[in-house]
């Protein structure tokens, strides 16, 4: 979601911009730009990647009316050609949403003799104004977007007046009210240092703010009567939506993130999987003889389940490698190797070194990331985006269950390519991936019982989750959710290595969560929940609603939807993550930042 | 001479709003507040309201409580607190912080379920001198609250709706505009004004709360508060609207304000694809990343959501709404129905003037029945359709060939085997073999 803000009054406009822009960060960006009036005109600065490097171009303009723009690419690649804003002649202008008859503009344009330098919608829209541009910067604007369809908030800047214009549809923008001076922006938040009075728009108005005052229009140019509201408001709390924390939002927000994650990738009457940022070709991919995978943290977990997808249903051979290690470790790769970077942030600086390490040796290389237009995803050949949306937690959630949803995407994508998978079975699971956001909503449904287990056994000093094949992943991470944030300690492991150390560590106050669900190595799993059992441990078995076996062996079952062996991890996720926030929760942690901990780790 | 100025001034102002009542212009209060009770879970609505709260039915793919927001936001009203309790966090989820919608909502919990008057003392630190309150559960366009805000005077306004079936309302008794008396659900029809629940109230309001009495069923209402008022002596308005108030008492009631209101949607947008061969008649909405495959005949109005996969040889036919990530397979027809997101039904099925909840997986050759002038039994109690087929929660897993008898529910998490007849409602979580 890209962010508009704009300044026109007294003071510096820069530095009031760009803390505006800061505080838009969280709405997901990859470039970032400002347009500043100056007496001979408009002086542009834009640039891919973080805020940061704007500034750092940025020289000491003497303006007090501006626009700038946080940009989340959606038509165009996160280029500084492709940043906001966009000029044409005396026009600047930023926008937020689509442009929906962009071709037929975009070629109406052309023969009129304007020329296109990006690969945005965005631009029509300057070149518009500046077509209906003959002195009066507000009836340009309702000419220019008269002709548009879709979605925008959008704000202009013209060079020879000290005002900037704003216009809405479909995509938020509010002025503020201040003294002697005025401001929009997509959202509040990057309103309320400098004031509290606010103005909101309705769609098909615009607005010419001056440093003096506001002036509303729809349309047909008639004046519009506003209300100034005064927000009494906690932003944080306002963007918790009421919810206690990110985090617990972030988990319940998984029933859309799957979604999304989904949403145009798959075909049900085909089996087909589409994904159509992969540029490798049939035969590169047939030609595949091994797939590494690095990532740090949570995303290793999720690459370690990805080891057991390409190589059980492509018949790749996967290593995975933590990334800090991977690079010390004189890597044996040849051009025969795809390298798959997981990082949601795409800033993480082991993962990216990792990857640059592993180009020199001429692998193919593929990224799995959140967010658009960051370093690794400039690094790699080949993005697979996960489309989670900004998460703010730093325990990741939602992000997580959107890597897996990837690597499923992915592994049956390359064993069709391959020949490895008839269309049956990849029909029967795309429709059982399309079932998961209904079941996440069961298990949401019911997770006053699972809150009720957490603050059970919250006292407890040490907790073990367990779990075989494509479980243990899920075992780690579930050990690694409930230490983040609750600072219990807890160990993830493979069921089978419990009597190889850690069964001496168990206790009668030992909480054991047995990852339980349907999968070939079930009975094995049964046998080691019955040795953690005779050592007195309190077991908690994550299993199939189908399973009426389980809850004899076991002190308390967490049930989750029946579906394909395959994609039960997916499901058990909600529940770990469930598990280590309500835990984290009746100990009074500060679940949003633990201790010590950041949300990208952009050192190494 | 400055007294003078003032006095000018507040004359000119005084005549101004005068005015601008008289020519219909509806003038908001600054930073009116509204307060939308919404912490109810509509228990005649079972069993669809088992998993998610009545505010958040989906009434032509938007949320009733949507409406609610829309209507205020239409009027200048975009400062909402809303009341929340049963089933918070579906509410929450699709209304974030209001920023997707051009409000801002705050929320309140309320978890004990103590009644309105309960409800509207605790957003008291949040509104202001003058705020509205409304029930997030009946749907209202925006000329419903234009019509309260226009007529709106004295201590208390009151919307009122004129309505022949008042079984189950408050209903008023007025003089000269003025309510003299509010009776809960009276036998006998004492007049045909129906209190809507919609209110501007002033801050005064939460002295007179604490002083009210708990009810007989343990609960403060807030009517209760407003006669306590009268009597003292307040002046509370009565404004008679005729515009939209839809009261969804039963489930089966969505069935109607489904098609009053997909009748009204004026930019029904194709934005999936339709493939060659497929026939699209009168107004059709079909959202992202949808498939209307070929052989396929829908006639509007229809509302299809994100990502569905319809046909080939679907038929859908007027005031049906079909939620996101359906999947309807080929020969089956669908008509008057409300399916909510991620649910699948099989080849060759039948679903009439019925209502499926969501995530459903339902089998091949999959009939509801229709009757007519029905009566329904629920917790002892027998209620009246006119014409309904059947009432399916969320999470069924139903399988091949089964029929359901008009008039009865499949709850939620149900598995249902194949070749059933359901001949009586079924309740959650059951088998049915």
């Amino acid at each position: 979601m890209c962010g508009i803000v704009g300044y026109v009054g007294a003071r510096q406009a820069t530095a009031i911009l760009i803390d505006g822009l800061k505080r838009l960060e969280y709405r997901g960006y990859d470039s970032a730009g400002l347009a500043m009036l100056i007496d001979n005109g408009i002086s542009v600065y834009k640039t891919e990647g973080k805020i940061a490097s704007l500034e750092a171009i940025l020289p000491d303009i003497k303006s007090t009316c501006g626009i700038g723009h946080t940009r989340w690419a959606t038509q165009g690649a996160p280029t500084t050609i492709n940043a906001h804003p966009h000029v044409s002649g005396n026009i600047a202008v930023v926008h937020n949403g689509i442009i929906e008859n962009y071709e037929e503009l975009y070629e109406w344009l052309k023969k009129e003799g304007y020329e296109f330098v990006s690969e945005t919608d965005t631009e029509v829209l300057a070149h518009l104004v500046h077509k209906y541009y003959k002195g009066d910067l507000v009836s340009a604007v309702i000419e220019g977007l008269k002709k548009v369809k879709g979605s925008y908030a959008a704000a202009f800047l013209c060079a020879e007046t000290n005002k900037l214009v704003a216009a809405r549809k479909e995509s938020p923008l509010v002025a503020g009210v201040g003294n002697g001076e005025n401001f929009i922006a997509s959202d509040v938040t990057a309103l309320l240092k400098n004031t509290r009075n606010v103005i909101y728009m309705n769609d098909l108005e615009l607005v010419q703010v001056t440093a003096e005052g506001m002036q509303f229009f729809d349309f047909d140019g008639k004046p519009v009567e506003k209300k100034i509201e005064l927000i009494e408001w906690n932003i944080e709390a306002a963007e918790k939506s009421g919810y206690p924390h990110f985090m617990l939002k972030e988990i319940h927000e998984q029933v859309t993130s799957v979604h999304d994650t989904l949403l145009g990738r798959i075909s049900e009457i085909s089996g087909d999987v589409i994904l159509q940022d992969i540029t490798l070709t049939v035969e590169d991919i047939r030609k595949l003889e091994r797939i590494v995978i690095i990532a740090c943290g949570t995303s290793y977990n999720a690459g370690l389940l990805g080891k057991y997808l390409f190589e059980s249903l492509t018949g790749i051979h996967t290593d995975v490698d933590i990334s800090s290690e991977f690079r010390y470790a004189n890597p044996v790769l040849s051009e025969s190797t795809l390298v798959i970077a997981i990082s949601q942030s795409g800033e993480t600086a082991d993962t990216i070194a990792a990857l640059k390490e592993a180009k020199t040796y001429g692998c193919h290389t593929l990224a799995i990331t959140n967010v658009v237009g960051t370093t690794l995803s400039r690094e790699v050949e080949n993005i697979l985006y996960t489309r989670a949306g900004p998460e703010i937690g730093v325990a990741a959630t939602k992000t997580f269950t959107s890597q897996l949803i990837a690597l499923y995407l992915l592994s049956i994508y390359f064993a069709r390519k391959r020949k490895k998978m008839d269309v049956d079975i990849s029909k029967r699971l795309i429709i059982s991936m399309k079932l998961l956001p209904g079941m996440i909503q069961q298990i949401l449904n019911n997770k006053e019982f699972i809150k009720k287990q957490a603050q059970r056994f919250s006292n407890a000093r040490d907790y073990f989750f367990l779990g075989r094949s494509l479980n243990f992943p899920i075992a780690l991470e579930g050990a690694l959710k409930l230490k983040e944030i609750s600072y219990i300690h807890a160990e993830g492991y493979a069921a089978g290595e419990l009597k190889h150390g850690p069964l001496a560590l168990i206790s009668n106050e030992t909480p054991v969560v047995a990852l339980a669900t349907r999968s070939s190595t079930y009975d094995k799993m049964v046998n080691n929940i019955k040795e953690v059992k005779a050592r007195r441990a309190q077991v908690i078995a994550i299993a199939g609603m189908d399973d009426s076996e389980i809850g004899k062996y076991v002190d308390v079952v967490i049930k989750v939807p029946t579906t394909d062996e395959m994609l039960y991890p997916v499901l058990s996720s909600i529940v770990v993550q469930l598990l280590a926030y309500y835990s984290a929760d009746a100990l009074g942690c500060p679940i949003d930042k633990p201790r010590n901990l950041a949300k990208s780790v952009t050192v190494e | 001479m400055r007294t003078w100025i003032l006095l000018i001034v507040f004359i000119a102002s005084f005549f101004q709003s005068l005015v601008l009542k008289c020519i219909g212009i509806v003038i908001v209060p600054r930073n009116m507040k509204a307060v939308i009770l919404a912490a109810g879970e509509g228990l005649r609505c079972r069993p669809l309201t088992l998993t998610r709260s009545k505010v958040m039915l989906p009434v032509a793919n938007k949320p009733i409580l949507e409406y609610v927001i829309m209507a205020l936001s239409k009027n200048e009203i975009k400062d909402i607190i809303l009341v929340v309790g049963y089933k918070k966090e579906r509410i929450m989820d699709h209304f974030g912080n209001g920023n997707d919608f051009g409000v801002k909502i705050s929320y309140i919990d309320q978890d004990a379920q103590l009644g309105t008057a309960h409800a509207i003392k605790m957003a008291e630190p949040l509104v202001g001198e003058k705020f509205m309150v409304l029930n997030g559960d009946n749907l209202i366009d925006e000329e419903t609250i234009s019509d309260l805000l226009r007529g709106e005077s004295g201590d208390i306004s009151l919307l009122s709706v004129s309505r022949d079936q008042i079984t189950g309302y408050g209903v008023l008794l007025i003089e000269k505009g003025k309510v003299t008396q509010i009776f809960e659900k009276p036998r006998d029809r004492i007049s045909h004004l129906v209190n809507t629940g919609i209110y501007i109230f002033s801050s005064s309001i939460f002295n007179e709360i604490e002083k009210t009495p708990i009810s007989e069923i343990g609960e403060y209402a807030i009517t209760d508060t407003i006669q306590k008022m009268i009597e003292k002596g307040a002046s509370v308005t009565n404004i008679t609207t005729r515009r939209t108030w839809i009261d969804a008492v039963h489930s089966w009631d969505l069935l109607k304000a489904n098609s009053v209101l997909l009748g009204k949607i004026e930019d029904m947008k194709v934005s999936g694809s339709i493939e060659k061969g497929a026939v699209i008649i009168g107004d059709v909405a079909i959202g992202d990343n949808s498939v209307v495959r070929s052989g396929s005949y829908i006639v509007g109005p229809v509302i299809i959501g994100k990502n569905c996969n319809i046909g080939p040889n679907t038929t859908i036919l007027p005031s049906t709404a079909l939620g996101d990530n359906c999947s309807i397979s080929s020969f089956t027809e669908i008509e008057n129905s409300i399916i909510m997101n991620d649910t699948r039904i099989g080849t060759g099925s039948y679903v009439s003037n019925s209502i499926i909840g969501s995530h459903n997986i339902i089998g091949p050759h999959f009939v509801s029945e229709v009757g007519k002038d029905l009566n329904i039994e629920m917790k002892g109690i027998l209620h009246h359709a006119d014409e309904l087929g059947s009432v399916v929660g969320d999470n069924n897993i139903i399988g091949h060939a089964v029929l359901v008898r008009a008039g009865n529910t499949i709850s939620t998490g149900c598995r249902v085997d194949s070749g059933v007849k359901i001949l009586k409602s079924i309740p959650r979580d059951s088998i049915v073999l």
